[in-house]
């Protein structure tokens, strides 16, 4: 065979394998994992109107679940939801809008008008952040367990035994994120710069650029 | 001496682009889905008895929630996977299995849905259950679906959310297609898993 066309092809094989262990360690463009899809649900929210997974389409939805009579400081969860919407305008959004929506894990208690004087309480702008749950409890354990993979159980007492959890969701119902744990960084730090990552990416989902971030997902090469 | 320098650098960067042509990566059309677990294994009722999705462990399942009145997406869709099916070829038809959840229990009975479904392609089968697992299982795949007031000729509709979905041979959710997604892009898809 040629000698040139060997090196050639010699040439072609190194250069692939180069640029794929390139692109994997040097990750030039890093992106958050498709892991599942989010959950459908029809709920009831703090004006007593229904709040479907289905009209948040489109949107990037910050989703967490408590009670309103978890004991304070609750694992500062309306703390991390309000810093978050506080420091919205740190990240470029590229004009997705954001959703925040805290799912109650005690619909008997937390009624639309609990949930509507807690929401005041908050100062909430319930334009953006919702407040929901419904009494269907099975479908709530669907929901909430199974779909959001987020573990609560009723104590009997009053009390409620959850873990604390943050699920962001993509403009497709496609979870992209979960934040269950505690970091060096704030679960607030890592969710504004995951939502940067998302808008980048949905600004790049045209065309070659497309191609590079499907590579990414490809490699794996997934946002810390 | 200027040969020898000008020809094997065209020859690396044709041959550049040819490998890049051949080894490039599978562009899906729908979405692609890295599921760290296994999708959810649910039970429902059809023609021949109880139904789950681990019966087809080893196959490429295709599922599609849909009811038999369903007006115009629900027979679009189905009639291409059927369409991508027979493009396929009967070999690698074999190896996937359709499967049409009801959302209908109330007027898609198991019988009539397997009538409905097999018009579509031999294949096919329809499922559903009581009203409380369809909720279930359509809120872990993603699906809303609400009924609507439909005219006297029609009965009442169902909106629903009209994704066709992908599960792996083992059983994981692998891909989420639009709706309006073409026969080829379907069998273009398949074809490619089915030789993973």
């Amino acid at each position: 065979m040629n000698k040139y066309l060997l090196n050639g092809i010699y040439g072609i094989l190194g250069l692939i394998v180069i640029s794929a262990v390139a692109f994997k360690v040097f990750q030039p463009i890093q992106v958050l994992p498709r892991m599942q899809l989010s959950p459908a649900f029809n709920l009831t929210d703090q004006d007593n109107e229904q709040l479907t997974s289905e009209e948040l389409r489109g949107k990037f939805i910050l989703y967490t679940f408590t009670y309103t009579n978890c004991p304070e400081p609750c694992y500062n969860i309306d703390e991390t939801m309000q810093e978050v919407q506080a420091r919205l305008n740190e990240v470029d959004l590229g004009g997705v809008d954001v959703s925040f929506v805290t799912i109650s894990i005690d619909p008997d208690r937390d009624t639309p008008e609990v949930l509507n004087a807690y929401a005041k309480s908050l100062g909430a702008d319930v334009s953006r952040w919702q407040f929901a749950s419904t009494t269907n409890k099975t479908l709530l354990k669907t929901i909430i367990s199974s779909g959001f993979e987020t573990y609560y159980e009723d104590k009997g007492n009053g009390d409620f035994a959850f873990d604390p959890a943050y699920v962001l969701v993509d403009g497709w119902g496609i979870v992209r994120a979960e934040y269950r744990y505690q970091t060096e960084v704030s679960s607030a730090d890592r969710i504004l710069r995951h939502l940067g990552v998302l808008a980048e990416e949905v600004q790049n989902s045209d065309g070659t650029s497309k191609l590079a971030y499907e590579a990414a997902h490809l490699f794996l090469c997934y946002a810390p | 001496m200027k040969l020898k320098v000008v020809l094997p650098i065209v020859v690396v960067m044709l041959g550049l682009a040819v490998g890049v042509y051949f080894f490039r990566p599978h562009t899906f059309h729908g979405t692609v889905i890295q599921s760290p677990e296994p999708s959810f294994d649910f039970k429902l009722t059809g023609k021949d008895g109880d139904v789950s999705l681990n019966d087809y462990r080893g196959k490429l399942v295709l599922i599609y929630f849909g009811y038999t009145f369903c007006p115009d997406i629900c027979p679009a869709t189905l009639a291409n996977v059927g369409q991508a099916l027979r493009n396929l070829g009967e070999d690698k038809a074999s190896e996937v299995q359709t499967i049409m959840i009801s959302l209908d229990p109330e007027r898609d009975t198991p019988q009539k849905l397997a009538e409905y479904v097999t018009h579509f392609h031999p294949s096919f089968i329809g499922i559903t259950g009581t009203e409380q697992d369809i909720a279930q299982v359509t809120s872990l795949y993603g699906i809303f679906y609400q009924v609507q007031p439909g005219s006297d000729a029609t009965g009442y509709l169902i909106d629903h959310t009209a994704t066709l979905l992908v599960i792996d041979r083992e059983g994981y959710l692998k891909l989420v297609f639009p709706f309006g997604v073409t026969v080829d892009e379907i069998a273009d898809d398949l074809e490619y898993m089915l030789r993973q």
